[in-house]
């Protein structure tokens, strides 16, 4: 699995993402969990990931920061997917603004989401 | 005069200092239990709310965070990154650039890509003019973010400024250097949202001392506690007002100040009285007096509500220069407030505000280091004259020594039942240490600058402009 | 041994305003003494306590997301789930662990849904937890009643709504409102309900967590809410023109426009801000006849709604409030003959930046 597709998860509940890790690490990606949006746009810059999740809320720096840091900052087009609590719909909009690929509304469903990511990294 | 009318008139003067000492220990006491009662309720109110409801609504009100600047070029940036970064959703920032002879607003200019717009100032409140004009972001990460810059008129004239420009219903009016933690705005604003039998008119939250602690990109890391004796003993100060006397207050419906480093106002009601006292180094005090009293004249029910959540971190002094002139300040604020608003003090038509609260401040915050002094001085006189009663001197000197050791004790129980911020090991013992030693490290300077608070008002009427009226009275 | 003699002998004698000062101190210095190893005790035992739930949390979040993809393909429990199972059973006897498993539950469950959403809730009742949920409704502390609420709300355990209605009178508004909640979250607009027998005051900050909780809930199904506007509670009729803006509610024009000559002005307000959002064009005609008798707030929410429905027809009726006495309602006029966009515009815009100068 030297080749599986990287992915970086930044959310700060640590279930949630120890469950998401363990659901898409069952379809064959490597993830790399950042518990902010600080260590989100560390693993960014380190490992070039194929695809990001991100949660919107998020200590230290948002997701939309993450979002805007990824596209113009670092120039890159990986499809990023951001997690929004309900009723955020501005906050969403203004992730799509600064080039969010995908948004999932919370509570989400661990199986949509893997369907989205299957869809973004054929 | 005789031997027999000299010590009646000491009789007298005995008993003016025995009766105001006991006035003094037992309200103190009383403010301490209703704090305890209502903390406890506040608790039990608050351990299952979920803010998270609120805090995407988009229904949930609107807030402008008014900070005014001068001279702010270090932290600047970073600063406004902290304020930006609430989780609260309807609000925006105003940053109020008070004639700041700094680089602030270049670097602002270039880390938030802000560019000047036009804008419509509804000048309800009359303030010192624009001078470059008003800047947005043209990025939309940072859309919430208005940076006004103006003729300096001091903090007040900022503040003021800001209020004329906010559309918003709310305005949280705090120090540009403070670090206010991402949950505050939903946490101050439900006080104004679940009260349907008054109108809150205003919602103080607590200080806390970020001196020592670790603090990166706006966010407050790790805490720690300050080494010095001056700063650990304003932990101290600040633990006791805030744990053991606003809770009381807000209570009472009686409080009397809320701290400028970080307030949350109605804003209609903070127009409708005039805005903050651009002539007083206390503006902080001043408005909540003004407001409450305009509420008592139009025979409104209201209410200001207190926030015991430590939800706002702010650098105090660390030197004893800093803080004299602090102290100082708040001396002649107190002491502008209440002679501006003379006419509520004993007056029943005022209720608690003009029968518990002014008389309150009066006495015990006003007049206390004055007697205090007034004691030490006839304490020496009795010295030279050989006339002091030792026995006396020494149980009552040990009896209010350890009365305020009691007190803070009981401050730092509190806190470490509530929100035991101070995790570490070994604070525990540091903070008992200087419990006991506060009175002889801190009382001696904070009496000193009240005093020349005191003659600074006095002798010396004036009004102080640019870096000294930068930090209003964020009053413990 | 004789000095301490001799100090006693010597209070003895003394006033007995000085004894009484002595013995306040004797006092104090024991309060302090006791108080000082109190907080030794208590710092200790919390700094303990913060690692231990840390510790346990870990765990118990490993055992949950095992749990969770240990299942088998049919409904059944594997062995391994009914092992985690038993382990966990096993904790929930003690108070302070039940505690964590319980927050490490709703921990995720608050932030999915689904199947394993689903699994969660089941295993809630798997555990027993649901019998110590119940208990806490019959405490006589009603800060446990509306915990013991909160947490059936969140497993969404509807079968309880019964014992849970029985709080629908209680003293403590957070009680009460912890059973709306808890009805919103459950039945979502069939649970709305209580609004028909409500008297005490709905508060803003219940709108918006009701609000909220519905728009989660994502029912197609909406209730008539023409009844509610009709109610003589002003908060219920507020918060039903809130439901009529966000779900829409064109059926309920007639109710709204009658709502304009309300009593309240917060509830006429409301009710333009509504009528405004669903772009009812008549209430625009009903409130430029009488626009100079309503309230600044009624012209100010008048005057949002005409920035999205102005026609060139009303250039007359903005001319006529330009000059108005009030800053925003200026402002909002200048605003909308900006829009309509007519010839004359800039010659207006010089006279208005004229008058703010002045």
């Amino acid at each position: 699995m030297g080749n599986s597709k990287k992915i970086v998860l930044a959310e700060d509940n640590s279930v949630l993402s120890l469950l998401l890790k363990f659901r898409l690490e069952k379809e064959g990606y490597e993830l790399l969990i950042a518990i902010d949006g600080k260590q989100a746009i560390e693993l960014i810059e380190e490992h070039k990931p194929e695809l990001i999740l991100t949660d919107i809320m998020m200590p230290f720096v948002s997701g939309l920061e993450v979002i805007s840091h990824v596209r113009n900052k670092l120039n890159l087009q990986t499809p990023i997917i951001v997690f929004s609590s309900a009723g955020q719909e501005e906050i969403v909009l203004k992730a799509f603004d600064l080039g969010a690929t995908d948004f999932m509304s919370k509570p989400l469903s661990p199986h949509e989401l893997v369907i989205r990511v299957k869809r973004l990294l054929i | 005069m005789n031997t027999s009318t000299v010590e009646i008139i000491m009789l007298i003067i005995h008993y003016f200092f025995l009766v105001f000492s006991v006035i003094a220990i037992s309200s103190y006491s009383i403010l301490a239990v209703i704090s305890a009662i209502e903390t406890i309720e506040y608790m039990k109110k608050n351990s299952f709310v979920n803010y998270k409801e609120i805090l995407s609504s988009t229904f949930s009100p609107s807030i402008s965070i008014i900070a005014p600047a001068y001279n702010e070029s270090l932290n600047i940036v970073e600063n406004v990154r902290s304020l930006l970064s609430s989780h609260y959703v309807n609000y925006d920032v105003i940053i109020v650039n008070d004639g700041s002879k700094d680089d602030s607003l270049s670097k602002l200019i270039e880390a938030y890509d802000l560019i000047q717009i036009s804008y419509h100032i509804n000048e309800q409140i009359k303030t010192k003019q624009l001078r470059k004009g008003i800047y947005k972001s043209t990025n939309p990460a940072f859309d919430k973010l208005t940076v006004v810059d103006k003729e300096n008129g001091g903090k007040a004239d900022a503040l003021n400024m800001g209020l004329n420009i906010s559309k918003n219903k709310y305005v949280a009016c705090i120090d540009v250097d403070c670090l206010l933690l991402e949950d505050a705005l939903q946490k101050m604003i439900k006080p104004f949202l679940e009260t349907t039998d008054a109108r809150v008119i205003a919602a103080g939250g607590v200080i806390r001392i970020a001196n020592s602690c670790i603090v990166k990109d706006g966010k407050l890391l790790d805490i720690n506690f300050p080494k010095t004796w001056l700063e650990q003993g304003q932990i101290l100060e600040y633990l006791r007002a805030f744990l053991l006397g606003r809770m009381a207050w807000s209570r009472l419906n009686g409080l009397l100040v809320i701290s400028g480093a970080f307030g949350l106002f109605d804003k209609k009601i903070a127009i409708t009285v005039g805005g903050y006292d651009t002539n007083t180094v206390g503006e902080d005090m001043e408005i909540i007096v003004r407001m409450r009293r305009h509420m008592e004249d139009e025979k409104q029910k209201y209410k200001v509500a207190y926030i015991p959540d430590p939800l706002c971190w702010t650098e105090a002094p660390d030197n004893y220069k800093t803080f004299i002139s602090q102290r100082n300040r708040w001396t002649r604020g107190t002491i502008e407030t209440l002679k501006k608003h003379n006419k509520i003090g004993f007056n029943p038509k005022y209720n608690c505000l003009g029968l518990i609260s002014y008389p309150y401040w009066f006495f015990f915050e006003r007049m206390a280091p004055i007697i205090e002094v007034a004691g030490i001085i006839y304490f020496g006189i009795l010295t030279v004259l050989n006339e002091v009663r030792w026995d006396y001197t020494f149980a009552f000197v040990i009896l209010a020594y350890l009365f305020s050791v009691l007190f803070s004790i009981v401050a730092i129980v509190s806190e470490e039942l509530t929100y035991h911020q101070y995790k570490k090991k070994s604070i525990g013992f540091k903070l008992v240490m200087i419990a006991f030693l506060e009175p002889f490290v801190n009382h001696p300077y904070i009496l000193y600058s009240a005093i020349k608070g005191n003659i600074d008002y006095y002798f010396y009427k004036k009004i102080e402009w640019g870096d000294m009226t930068r930090k209003g009275m964020t009053k413990a | 041994m004789n000095e301490n003699v001799y100090i006693l002998e010597n209070l003895k004698q003394s006033s007995p305003i000085i004894q009484l000062a002595w013995c306040l101190s004797g006092i104090f210095f024991v309060i302090i003494t006791m108080l000082i190893m109190y907080l030794k005790y208590l710092r200790n035992h919390l700094r303990e306590n913060e690692k231990i739930e840390t510790k346990y949390q870990e765990e118990y979040e490993t055992h949950l997301i095992t749990y969770l993809y240990a299942g088998n393909d049919d409904d059944t429990l594997s062995l391994e789930q009914q092992s985690i199972i038993n382990e966990l059973k096993t904790c929930i006897v003690d108070p302070f662990k039940r505690k964590i498993v319980v927050s490490t539950l709703l921990k995720l469950r608050n932030e999915i849904s689904g199947e394993i959403a689903e699994s969660i809730d089941k295993l809630y009742i798997e555990l027993g937890l649901l019998s110590y949920s119940l208990a806490k409704l019959r405490n006589k502390k009603w800060d446990i009643i509306a915990i013991g609420i909160r947490e059936l709300t969140q497993f969404k355990v509807k079968g309880v709504h019964k014992v849970v209605m029985n709080n629908i009178n209680h003293p403590k508004k957070e009680v009460r409102k912890e059973m709306q909640l808890y009805l919103i979250h459950l039945f979502s607009f069939k649970g709305l309900n209580f609004l028909n027998v409500l008297e005490t005051s709905l508060s803003e900050w219940d709108q918006i967590q009701l609000l909220e909780v519905l728009q989660v809930a994502n029912n197609t199904e909406i209730a008539d809410i023409r009844p509610w506007l009709k109610s003589s509670n002003d908060s219920v009729v507020i918060f039903s023109l809130k439901l009529a803006k966000v779900y829409n509610q064109f059926e309920a024009k007639e109710e709204l426009i009658e709502l304009l000559d309300s009593k309240s002005e917060n509830v006429r307000v409301n009710t333009i801000a509504a009528l405004s959002h669903l772009n009812i064009i008549e209430a625009k005609n009903i409130l430029k006849t009488n626009f100079a008798e309503r309230s600044h707030e009624e012209q100010i929410a008048f005057l949002k709604m005409m920035e999205n429905v102005y026609e060139s027809s009303d250039k007359a009726f903005l001319l006529e409030h330009m000059q108005h006495k009030n800053f925003e309602i200026k402002l909002l006029v200048m605003e909308i003959l900006k829009n309509i966009n007519f010839e004359e515009y800039p010659f207006y815009e010089s006279e208005f930046q004229k008058s703010l100068i002045a």
